[in-house]
């Protein structure tokens, strides 16, 4: 008798459930995260390789075998609210600036559907600069280990918070993607305590061309960028008069206007893809004018895929500056100059020049699960270091470094 | 009555039924609910449909795709037949989107029979399917 009843209420629920579900789907609720384990070893044990440029350690003189360059773990949760209306928010815990895992904020924000073509977010996102920027750090969704730092690199700040628009529509079989963002980013960075990187009034234009197996993105960003770790360097060279104030004006990142134009273009059949991107950086500051480009090739045997890439960076701007003239200087004054000027030329030569080769392949070993290995060749251009940190007495510019990557992919 | 001629017709009409009922028969199709109107699509529509860029049937519709779930094998047979793609490379692809805040996989359902049901119900869903479950409530749609 009960257990009759216990299955009429069972069921008068289960329809209930059911009955709601279809008259009020909303909101849908869906969690979801990815995640990779990486190695990487180093050859150079005179200075660090890190993966991005704001870590504080990586392989090399600080691991042996390094976890920090490549791992990390992304939780995510998105509600769609109405039909028209969704909230976005990720979270990545992987090495921070100052060495910590504390999780930070990736994407979190709101989106509304104004027209079936056209949506707006507000929050933080991730700027569409590159083919794979707004999932860069989703390796199960990458063919390589990570994206070439050649290209990826030349953005300092890759995310804002900001209001975007975005433009989608169809022509035939094309499929047309219009970005236009506006916003500002502020960014911890490795050094003294408070030291920020920050971008002001940045804006990113981005359109993106899918057909078929074929995609191509171009995108131009400009924001006024802040860099405190070098205030010190250029408060010093202040101190010497209008021969140091224009030097610092020259080269000081303080609301210095920064521009990056990128190309890319993808075509993946099925059994085989080729990809490559062009990005140029300009800023009239110790930054310099940059351009790096990959090109990216793969072939797809079964579950195994492997791929070649050639990348490389060049800086177009000067890499060197007489600084401030030292005749004339009293002793304990040139001494002083000549240390500003070695700390302005050690900046400006050591900027990433460098050509690299890399060769791996992707098992998808199992479902949501890849397995990669890499092996990086990284022919560092003279003088400078490259993506190295950390950099120790006996580090010498300008050799090549190899990288033995590996890594599990996983999504959920 | 029947002459030698007309038998040998028949025997030749079965004949080839059995032959045209190897592909047909155990056929992977697309199908729709009887009262949508769509009867061809393009091969680029279909494979944009079920990769969240295309939302819409040509004739303005709304276009809802349904999976079978992963592992089926008329899922693998379908993403290998029409998009080109392997399970992983359709993983990669929807990893995208997701961790992007641009979108869901399709819905995925257990089997045929349930692909069918669903479809039948539902005017905006398209689905595929191995022809021997298909019934009267949902029709093929020919892929150009």
């Amino acid at each position: 008798m009960k257990s009759k009843q216990f299955a009429a209420i069972s069921l008068m629920l289960l329809h209930a459930a059911g009955s709601w579900a279809q008259e009020s789907p909303y909101p849908k609720w869906q969690f979801n995260g990815y995640g990779t384990l990486g190695l990487v070893h180093s050859n150079e044990n005179q200075a660090d390789f890190v993966a991005d440029i704001f870590d504080p350690e990586g392989a090399g003189h600080s691991s042996y075998l390094s976890p920090e360059v490549d791992s990390r773990l992304g939780l995510q949760l998105n509600a769609e609210v109405t039909s028209d209306l969704s909230l976005f928010g990720q979270i990545i815990v992987e090495q921070n600036y100052d060495g910590s895992y504390k999780p930070e904020l990736e994407w979190a924000n709101i989106r509304y559907d104004i027209t079936r073509h056209l949506s707006a977010r507000l929050g933080r996102m991730v700027l569409p600069t590159f083919l794979v920027s707004e999932y860069r750090n989703v390796g199960y969704a990458l063919p390589w280990i990570r994206p070439p730092l050649e290209v990826y690199r030349l953005l300092p700040v890759s995310s804002a918070d900001a209001l975007s628009l975005s433009y989608r529509f169809r022509t035939g079989d094309f499929n047309h993607s219009l970005q236009a963002l506006y916003g500002q980013r502020n960014l911890d960075v490795p050094g003294a305590d408070d030291n920020q990187v920050k971008a002001r009034d940045l804006a990113t234009l981005s359109y993106m061309l899918e057909r078929g197996a074929f995609t191509f993105l171009t995108s131009y960003s400009a924001s006024e960028l802040s860099v405190d770790v070098f205030d010190p360097l250029f408060d010093g060279f202040r101190q010497f008069g209008p021969a140091g104030e224009k030097i610092a004006a020259r080269f000081a990142v303080d609301n210095e206007s920064s521009r990056l134009l990128s190309v890319g273009a993808q075509y993946d059949p099925g059994d085989w893809f080729v990809m490559g991107e062009l990005a140029s950086s300009t800023s009239r500051s110790v930054l310099g004018d940059n351009h790096g480009m990959y090109v990216t090739a793969g072939y797809r045997i079964g579950d195994v895929t492997p791929y070649l890439t050639l990348a490389k960076v060049d800086v177009d701007s000067d890499s060197s500056d007489p600084g401030l003239p030292l005749a004339g200087l009293p002793p304990a004054l040139a001494g002083i100059a000549r240390e500003l000027n070695a700390g302005l030329n050690d900046l400006l030569g050591s900027m990433a020049a460098q050509q690299s080769v890399s060769a791996g392949a992707r098992w998808d070993f199992a479902t949501n699960f890849t397995l990669k290995l890499q092996l990086d060749h990284m022919d560092l251009e003279q003088g400078s270091a490259g993506f190295l940190i950390d950099r120790q007495p006996g580090f010498e510019a300008g050799g090549s470094v190899l990288l033995y990557s590996a890594s599990i992919d996983f999504v959920f | 009555m029947s002459t030698i001629s007309q038998r040998l017709s028949l025997l030749g009409c079965a004949l080839v039924l059995s032959l045209a009922c190897k592909p047909v028969c155990a056929e992977l199709v697309i199908v729709v609910a009887r009262d949508n109107p769509l009867t061809r699509l393009d091969r680029a529509e279909l494979a944009d449909i079920y990769l969240g860029r295309l939302s819409r049937f040509p004739d303005g519709g709304r276009a809802v795709p349904i999976d079978q779930r992963e592992g089926a094998a008329a899922r693998d047979e379908f993403y290998s037949d029409y998009l080109g793609q392997s399970p992983a490379q359709i993983k990669a692809h929807w990893s995208k989107l997701i961790f992007t805040g641009r979108g869901q996989p399709p819905r995925s359902l257990p089997n045929g029979p349930a692909m069918v049901e669903f479809v039948a119900g539902n005017p905006e869903a398209i689905g595929y399917v191995d022809s021997q479950h298909i019934n009267s409530d949902v029709r093929i749609v020919s892929i150009d």
